[in-house]
């Protein structure tokens, strides 16, 4: 398959939540105990059973108020962080662009949550699994919409080969910018590339996403150095102490993703 | 649920395993043995949304009589596919715990329901309108004629004591129904939510 | 609606909304309420629509619009009038259009004025309108005379001039807090675009002032030629899944099934009736009474005209008037079938109270709804209820074959796609056994009361009913041949009866096959028509009034945007959509083909909600019997032009005339009413797009109440300060009828302003809670008026006043 995108046109969205609700239907998820958080969010953070929610930011400036909604989630990086911290090769990436994580082969270290600058991926502490959006792609593969794309009434998701949507964003933010001046593009070139290709209303700040999201020098260090010179030697387990060490050692770059 | 989302992890754990193996990708193998949606084997059936007035059409998938997945009708005109939340939601009412699935009845002054068969609870219902009916029944009102100034009697065949609060919520045949069962038994007094 | 178009019916439909130019969306909150909406305006903006949000909030509509207005709530009327007064002056007005398609030029009679708020005709004691005065001047033939020119000072045009001459944009800035800089700006861009399309919902109709409220919109189509056309029309985005079709099959005490007026006490004959109500309607009732009583209605028994229970017109028995009356111990047994009135009803104690003087509540729902268990919400003793309650288990959309009709009067039919969970069973079944278990009772009865039960024709299938036979019931069938009628143009020719239809503007969605259920998706025009996707009201007519899309000789005036046109080499009215004209094969140059409002007595469109019968004969009967005419207009109860009035629990008196500050006609059923000195924020009450109504279905949901856990009250950061509440404090909002504690928004998307120089705050609350359910919550319900619109019956729920303070 080849190199797919989603398009997140936040100038579209109305904040309704369906992409949530549709998400938690396609995969099974449980409801979980929420409260009014500020504005209409009431998910604060990614969970093992929340893989995507609404966030929204009230920025009240001259007079004039901007609802910033956005649609969180794994944004599939081409460059992903979670991959290369994961310890036992349960994180893959498809050739769609897709990171997803084998269940079978996930031994719930956290790694992947420790390394991912977006604080995406979580793990269940009683099952030791580590869970996120996997992109639909059992849907996807099969010729169906992401659930969250296939859902979106207000045409704020779109879905297609990466070069065709990513010259739709890039006409699309032309057309924003004119009545929203600071309007930008995010993920056309973070973390190399992301499946989720964002158009925001205002900087990546103030959606709380770092403006430059980088994977952890330790993980660099670790995949691209170390690890094939020890690869047949050392094991899952030995790895994964390894890796905790060069974790810890350069904890200072990974930066927390998403609101608080 | 958990079925389901097993097998859907399996499988598609299966040709991640085979990525991770060091075959590649074989959009092939994906077909013939990767990414098996739990949609095959059922049935797609199209009904319409039940919230808002604007009639979104929904895909029903339904595997051994029993719905299995929700989505947004794509050959429909007005939503082509999408859905809002709580149509996408809709999935639940199907197999909830918290439906009534059968007739109850409130005892006066009870604190508590009780079940009741359907035969049961028709027969209660059909006896209290026919009480009701012939204890409240209106034949005529009298009204003073403003030339003559005598009272006159006009029929109006009204059971007084009966209102039927009907629904925006229901279909049209049985909204209908409503309507038509009201003015038969002699109530004009019927009413819903379209007022409100 | 009605009284200006001659159907109470959204013109357009939801995917027609990508045709505007413009939108006014005022009232509604669509990207909340009606989700689906946006799919097409964002469409439409992409073209580069604007999009325009009036609102007392920021909304999720508002943060998609290029203009909002933030409004005090109620204070519509203030605006609107500012902006046809605006149209008036600037000469904005599409003069052909209001020529040919509006009553602009008719005479009004010398009788009608308004003075100091209140309109001719006025009965202070019956708190009533006498509407005489509001006539047109009649011409010996009697019909309206019309004036040579929009200059003549009877005229409508000139009326509606003088009318809105006192309002300014000052006027209305004083008013509605709106600057009278945005007010201008409204009116110049919404002018400007061309086709308009204005939508609202219950943010405009629940007020006392509600049905004036699409008045003014109306009135603003009418005077820019927006009506009949793609991309514009008033689109009156319905509440609920079957509101259309439920209004259609009359579930309201005002009509029988496709908007037949309801007859009353002094209707001793069809005869009567007919005097009272027109000719129009004697086709329709009498297939109507053929589909009620078959064979036993006969035109020797008046086709059953005396076996229909007659209302009394002096008794009000709207929504809210029924608890009322229930109060007074009225009703002894009450059915209850897919409502939640415990949550949904204003000033809702008035319902647990009337509830409680049942000997007997029925209930047919999903869930174990409020209402159902009224006799146990905390702090109630049920030992001190007396009413017995049977519940039966309903089943849901997707278990049950049928049809609902959405807004856009698509009647859209759905088979069954799954067996109803356990016991449940659809309100067709629970309806068809009751009436057969009680006409048993009554079996072998002479008593002449029950020849109505006895006498009706009630054939829906053995055991389970069949809801395909009810539709075709609708559909109507030919009596002589007991065949279904193919079209609702057989119908129409059909002598006077030999057909029968339960709701004659259904007549035909099953005649040749059940074209409800059609799917064909195709849209060759690109304007969103899909006339052969199921089947809409009346006779697949997709934009209702189109034949004001054309111009006098049938020419389509929007070259993009083509509908119908007069086809002169085959004398008839073709085109894309099926023409919404009286005959198909009258030209333009007939009295017919010239009618844009068919369903009007004038054939055109009404500025003026004036006093008028049609086809009245000039000479007096000849047997003596009062005369005839053909149809009436659809009159306002609270006047022929929509005026400023305050909402019932206002913080200011009403400037255009302080002593006639409330609606002199609005009806105030709540006995407590609170003063601004004690109350002095204006409260307005929502639903939002993650729960629906009252919260019935979607509180049971357990994705829907995470991701809106809880109901709140939006508050000024200013009004938060004052307070000393911030953003999920737990605040006490509390009116004259009640309080309940709720968390707090303190939001920018909420401001303080000014009404006539006052600073003045909104609260802003959602309603869609109650105590069961698996995420129960306080009912805003507590807190709001039972003041209700004269005409509709819609109560006040955007308006009261309340204080808050932190909890």
């Amino acid at each position: 398959m080849t190199k797919k995108m989603v398009f997140v046109d936040t100038s579209k969205c109305t904040g309704c939540k369906a992409c949530s609700v549709a998400c938690k239907e396609w995969n099974e998820l449980p409801a979980e105990k929420t409260q009014l958080l500020t504005s209409y969010q009431t998910q604060k953070n990614f969970t093992t059973n929340t893989w995507t929610y609404m966030t929204f930011i009230e920025k009240y400036e001259n007079q004039t108020m901007n609802w910033l909604m956005r649609k969180a989630q794994c944004f599939h990086c081409a460059d992903p962080a979670c991959l290369k911290a994961c310890s036992s090769a349960a994180i893959t990436q498809t050739e769609s662009g897709y990171v997803v994580i084998n269940q079978d082969k996930c031994i719930g270290c956290g790694y992947c949550v420790e390394n991912c600058p977006f604080g995406v991926p979580k793990v269940d502490p009683i099952k030791k699994k580590s869970s996120k959006c996997t992109g639909c792609i059992d849907r996807v593969e099969n010729n169906l919409l992401p659930a969250c794309v296939q859902t979106c009434q207000p045409g704020a998701l779109a879905f297609g080969e990466r070069d065709a949507i990513l010259a739709q964003a890039k006409k699309r933010l032309a057309e924003v910018q004119k009545t929203h001046p600071k309007a930008q593009l995010y993920g056309e070139k973070e973390m190399g590339g992301l499946t989720y290709l964002y158009l925001l209303l205002d900087s990546p700040e103030v959606y709380g996403l770092p403006a430059n999201p980088t994977v952890p020098l330790s993980l660099t260090l670790w995949k691209d150095v170390v690890r094939p010179v020890g690869s047949v030697a050392v094991g899952g387990a030995a790895a994964a102490v390894v890796l905790g060490v060069f974790a810890n050692l350069w904890r200072g770059n990974y930066k927390e993703g998403g609101k608080d | 649920m958990d079925v389901s989302r097993r097998n859907f992890l399996k499988l598609s754990g299966l040709s991640i395993a085979a990525l991770a193996a060091g075959l590649g990708f074989d959009p092939a193998v994906a077909e013939a043995k990767g990414y098996v949606l739990k949609l095959e084997g059922s049935k797609k059936i199209p009904s319409i949304c039940h919230f808002c007035s604007g009639g979104c059409g929904m895909l029903l998938y339904v595997k051994d009589g029993k719905l299995i997945h929700l989505e947004g009708d794509p050959d429909h005109p007005t939503n082509e596919g999408t859905l809002c939340p709580k149509a996408a939601s809709l999935l639940s009412v199907a197999n909830s715990p918290d439906r009534v699935i059968r007739p109850r009845r409130r005892a006066p002054g009870a604190n508590h329901w009780e079940d009741i068969s359907w035969e049961e609870a028709l027969d209660i219902v059909a006896k209290k309108t026919k009480e009701v009916r012939d204890a409240s029944w209106k034949a005529a009102d009298e009204i003073v004629n403003a030339k003559t100034g005598l009272p006159e009697s006009f029929l109006v065949n009204r059971a007084e004591g009966i209102a039927f609060l009907g629904s925006a919520e229901v279909d049209n045949e049985e909204s209908y129904l409503i309507s038509k069962f009201s003015r038969l038994i002699g109530t004009p007094y019927n009413e819903h939510q379209a007022r409100i | 609606m009605s009284p200006s178009f001659g159907r109470g019916a959204m013109t357009n439909s939801w995917s027609d909304l990508k045709n505007s130019e413009v939108f006014l969306i005022a009232g509604s909150n669509c990207a909340e309420n009606h989700p689906i909406a946006m799919k097409w305006i964002n469409r439409a903006k992409e073209k580069g629509a604007k999009i325009i949000v009036v609102d007392p909030r920021f909304t999720r509509t508002a943060a998609k619009a290029d203009i909002f207005a933030q409004i005090r709530p109620g204070t519509d009327i203030a605006y609107l009038g500012a902006i046809i007064n605006y149209i008036l002056n600037q000469k904005l007005y599409d003069e052909k259009y209001v020529l040919n398609y509006t009553n602009a030029l008719l005479k009004i009679s010398k009788d009608y004025k308004l003075d100091d708020g209140i309109f001719s005709g006025y009965n202070e004691k019956t708190r009533k309108y006498a509407t005489t005065s509001w006539a047109y001047q009649l011409g010996p033939d009697n019909k309206p005379l019309k004036a040579e020119s929009l200059e003549d000072p009877d005229c409508v045009f000139a009326k509606l001039k003088v009318h809105y001459s006192r309002y300014t944009f000052a006027t209305a800035e004083n008013i509605s807090g709106i600057p009278a800089a945005k007010i201008k700006e409204i009116a110049e861009v919404f002018c400007q675009g061309k086709p308009g399309s204005i939508l609202y919902a219950l943010g405009m109709t629940q007020h006392t002032t509600g049905v004036q409220g699409i008045r003014a919109y109306a009135i603003i189509q009418l005077l820019l030629g927006n009506i009949g056309k793609a991309g514009g029309g008033i689109n009156a985005l319905r509440g609920e899944p079957n509101v259309q079709g439920s209004t259609d099959m009359a579930n309201l005490v005002s009509n029988l099934p496709g908007y037949l007026p309801y007859p009353i006490n002094t209707d001793k004959t069809l005869q009567d009736y007919l005097v009272r109500n027109g000719s129009f309607y004697e086709k329709h009732l009498v297939a109507l009474l053929k589909a009620w009583y078959g064979a036993n209605a006969t035109k020797e028994n008046d086709y059953g005209f005396n076996y229909l229970p007659k209302t009394n017109p002096s008794v009000n028995a709207t929504m809210v008037k029924i608890f009322e009356m229930m109060n007074k111990g009225q009703f002894k047994l009450l059915f209850n079938v897919g409502s939640n009135s415990l949550v949904s009803i204003p000033d809702r104690k008035l319902v647990r109270s009337g509830l409680a003087k049942l000997d007997m509540l029925v209930v047919s729902d999903l869930f174990e709804i409020e209402t159902a268990q009224f006799w146990r919400e905390p702090g109630v003793n049920p030992a001190d209820i007396k009413t017995e309650v049977i519940m039966f288990p309903a089943a849901f959309v997707y278990e049950k074959a049928g049809s609902m009709s959405n807004s856009s009067r698509w009647i859209q039919w759905k088979e069954a796609a799954i067996k109803p969970l356990g016991e449940s069973k659809p309100d067709l079944d629970l309806l068809d056994h009751l009436f057969k278990k009680i006409r048993k009772l009554y079996e072998g009865s002479t008593d002449v009361k029950d020849a109505p039960i006895l006498k009706a024709r009630w054939d829906y299938g053995e055991g389970e009913p069949s809801a395909l036979k009810v539709l075709q019931e609708l559909s109507g069938y030919d009596e002589t041949t007991g065949k279904l009628l193919p079209t609702i143009g057989d119908y129409l020719k059909a002598p006077i009866g030999t057909a029968s239809t339960g709701c004659w503007i259904y007549a035909g969605v099953t005649g040749n096959g059940n074209l409800a259920a059609r799917r064909k998706n195709d849209d060759p025009t690109g304007l969103g028509l899909f006339r052969e996707w199921s089947f809409a009201w009346p006779g697949n007519v997709r934009i209702l009034y189109n034949r004001a899309s054309c111009d006098e000789a049938g020419r389509p005036v929007d070259a993009k945007r083509q509908l119908i046109w007069w086809d002169s080499a085959a004398k008839v009215w073709a085109g894309n959509d099926g023409a919404d004209v009286v005959d198909k094969t009258k030209g333009p140059d007939t009295p017919e083909g010239k009618q844009s409002f068919r369903m009007n007595p004038e054939g055109v469109g009404r500025l003026f909600a004036a006093t008028y019968m049609s086809g009245l004969p000039v000479a007096p009967p000849t047997d003596g019997l009062p005369p005839i005419g053909i149809r009436p207009g659809g009159l306002c109860v609270d006047g022929p032009l929509p005026e400023y009035y305050e909402p019932t629990e206002s913080p200011s008196t009403n400037i255009l005339h302080p002593k006639v500050s409330i609606s002199p006609v609005a009806l105030v059923v709540s006995t407590q009413l609170g003063k601004s000195e004690e109350y002095p924020h204006v409260l307005t009450t929502y639903g939002v797009v993650e729960h629906f109504c009252a919260g019935g279905i979607t509180r049971n949901i357990p994705w829907l109440n995470e991701i809106m856990p809880e109901p709140f009250a939006e508050i000024s950061k200013n009004l938060g300060e004052k307070i000393g509440v911030k953003e999920g404090d737990m605040v006490e909002v509390a009116s004259a009828r009640g309080k309940i504690t709720v968390r707090a928004l303190v939001t920018d998307r909420l401001q303080t302003y000014k009404v006539n120089g006052k600073d003045t705050e909104t609260i802003g609350m959602p309603w869609s809670w109650g105590f069961a359910s698996l995420s129960p919550g306080p009912s805003t319900n507590d807190l709001t008026i039972a003041a209700l619109d004269p005409g509709a019956g819609t109560p006040e729920y955007k308006v009261c006043l309340v204080n808050i303070r932190r909890a």
